[in-house]
């Protein structure tokens, strides 16, 4: 095992580990020796091909189709220079205020995370699509609900020279998505900071952490040779995901001092939802995702956003198969489709665990509540498409595969509740929350309110592990204003810990 | 197939025509590019889950002998789909999760193909914009 000397170590590079980095990189002018260890390979450009399976076997882990547990739902997340930034639609949102006061976290205040936002924003040249970039699907969403009433908003998004592939969670080929790949991560290497890519983190202990170098047949080579190092740091910063987070301190023996680790993720189980219109529109052409709806975030606790997946996750989210099924993904031109996003409340059976090789376990439980919320989004969803004009809609809830224009007003008697069930329908989740949240208490957090494990004055977490509850927003600005205050508490730690 | 036998590989194949009808009319080309894109995926996937993967599409090959005293692929398709819909949607959690994610490798085979796209009407372009006003 060769061994390494380094001063701080980041793990991972999305938007938490890559934030660090590009915010410590100015101590590589002292002389200070920071490596970024990146579990998956970094692309290069042409190998972005936009072609679905290619690019999830690639990109994701498990191909983005991890499974919790109980088998109820897949989580995805990417593993690759960038981490999920890479494969994120880049929808930029400050945390909401109302959201930092149920997180409640002693010495985390709303002021000073929307202003670590706001520089995030800046960074990322996040700003609002122009209006004739708007594709048909977006546009439908938007006419769906001012028709009947509901609030509609436009996301910022954080593109620049975006050509519109449409293709934004199969990695941009355009490189238009101002990720931690395209602005913090080439910044940090500029100035000394070293990015290793197929690398990953086995273990962390005091001063030091296990990495496996691996070769992979694609992307760039990684920095360092294959093979088992040793690396010694007097910081480190964790960085992998609510889920490898948690599983790597437990895979390091330290869940004996942490009670409240791994406990408490939220997800944001998300489903996909199709409706068909009588012609043609432009729904995969141009940028993906320009709107959203949050009319029932707080009575119904459901966020509604416009998307349009490709065809492998479009037919994997239709319920049923055969004929009817192959007809609707015949017509893919025709389709409308509305991503619905729950939002769950942080149980404490719901947690990261690691299996007997030390890998992820994620046991999460479908709470009633999420799958009322589901239930509803569905209807809501539905009275969308229909108001927008879409001849039919695709519930998958339904009492038959398609519920026609006709019958929208019968809609809660074709939608039982009964038939949202875990296993019945395709429900996923992109927003990795909690497991090693923030708080005052060692009993029911990980960390301090700046990222500090508790206990452990040389290990600190940035990523959205941190989150005490969900964010109510897609998460990634979040990350980074939080990254953004590790950063600051790491710099006069590093100081205070000496040599 | 590196993690189905042919016998398996066959019964899926049978199975994934009913999911998908125009699976069951692929050329030899396209039934090649299905079975490359599962076996590439169960690949990717923990021993036990290809394992799992296997016994279940042996529970459908003879469960449906309980009711018509005959395997899955000898009641014919009006039987087999009456089956695979009692699959989706049977209180018993765990076969209606198998069925989930046997749809779900069927689907990848074939929609993962982009060969097939045109058919779907999925043609993407990364000037994709340039599309939004033609």
């Amino acid at each position: 095992m060769r061994e390494v000397q380094a001063d701080i170590v980041i793990v991972g590079s999305g938007a938490g580990g890559g934030t660090v980095a590009k915010e410590l990189a100015p101590l590589c002018a002292d002389g200070v020796r920071i490596v970024v260890f990146e579990q998956g390979p970094k692309l290069k450009d042409e190998e972005l091909t936009g072609r679905e399976i290619e690019m999830a076997s690639r990109l994701y882990f498990d191909s983005g189709g991890m499974l919790t547990h109980d088998r109820s739902m897949t989580l995805a997340w990417a593993r690759a220079y960038g981490g999920s930034t890479t494969v994120y639609t880049g929808t930029s949102m400050v945390v909401p205020e109302h959201v930092l006061k149920k997180w409640d976290v002693p010495g985390l205040a709303w002021d000073d995370v929307r202003r670590r936002s706001e520089k995030a924003l800046a960074e990322n040249n996040v700003h609002l699509l122009e209006d004739e970039l708007i594709n048909e699907n977006n546009r439908l969403f938007v006419a769906g609900c001012r028709a009947l009433g509901y609030r509609v908003q436009q996301f910022p998004i954080n593109v620049k020279g975006c050509h519109g592939a449409g293709v934004c969670n199969l990695g941009c080929p355009n490189g238009a998505k101002q990720g931690t790949n395209r602005v913090q991560l080439p910044l940090a290497e500029r100035q000394g900071v070293q990015v290793v890519t197929n690398a990953t983190v086995t273990s962390v202990a005091k001063r030091m952490c296990t990495v496996r170098v691996r070769s992979r047949k694609f992307g760039e080579p990684s920095a360092w040779e294959p093979g088992e190092y040793i690396v010694k740091a007097r910081i480190i910063v964790v960085a992998g995901n609510a889920i490898n987070s948690p599983a790597l301190l437990f895979r390091s023996g330290l869940g004996e001092y942490l009670p409240a680790l791994g406990r408490g993720i939220t997800l944001h189980p998300a489903l996909i939802l199709a409706a068909q219109h009588d012609h043609p529109l432009t729904n995969f052409f141009g940028f993906p995702k320009s709107y959203y709806s949050d009319q029932f975030r707080d009575d119904q606790r459901f966020l509604l956003e416009t998307c349009m997946y490709y065809p492998f996750t479009t037919a994997k989210n239709l319920n049923g198969f055969g004929e009817e099924h192959e007809a609707m993904m015949r017509h893919l031109q025709f389709q409308q489709q509305i991503l619905v996003l729950a939002l769950d409340e942080p149980l404490e059976t719901n947690r990261v665990e690691i299996g007997h090789h030390g890998e992820p376990v994620v046991r999460y439980r479908l709470a009633h509540t999420v799958l009322d919320s589901l239930h509803r989004a569905m209807i809501e969803a539905a009275r969308i498409f229909f108001a927008a004009g879409a001849s039919r809609v695709h519930v998958p809830a339904a009492e038959t595969f398609f519920v026609k224009r006709e019958d929208q007003d019968r809609l809660e008697a074709l939608v039982p509740r009964a038939n949202v069930r875990p296993g019945g329908i395709s429900i996923s989740s992109a927003h990795l929350m909690g497991g090693c949240r923030m708080g005052a208490d060692e009993k029911t957090s990980v960390t301090d309110a700046w990222g500090q494990v508790h206990g452990f004055p040389w290990l600190f977490i940035a990523d959205s592990s941190l989150f005490p509850r969900c964010s109510e927003v897609n998460p990634y600005v979040t990350v980074m204003a939080l990254a953004d205050r590790v950063a600051e508490r790491v710099r006069e730690r590093f100081k205070e810990l000496g040599s | 197939m590196r993690y189905l036998s042919q016998e398996r590989a066959r019964f899926l194949l049978v199975v994934a025509g009913r999911i998908v009808p125009a699976i069951a009319g692929m050329e030899a080309e396209g039934v090649s590019r299905f079975f490359g894109i599962i076996d590439a995926a169960l690949g990717d996937r923990p021993a036990p889950v290809r394992r799992q993967l296997g016994a279940f599409l042996g529970l459908i090959r003879w469960l449906p002998v309980l009711r018509w005293g005959a395997s899955f692929d000898r009641i014919g398709a009006r039987r087999q789909d009456r089956f695979l819909r009692w699959l989706q949607r049977t209180r018993l959690r765990l076969l209606r999760q198998g069925f989930w994610a046997l749809k779900t490798i069927v689907f990848m085979g074939y929609y993962g193909q982009p060969e097939l796209w045109p058919l779907f009407g999925y043609e993407p372009r990364q000037d994709g914009n340039e599309a939004l006003h033609a």
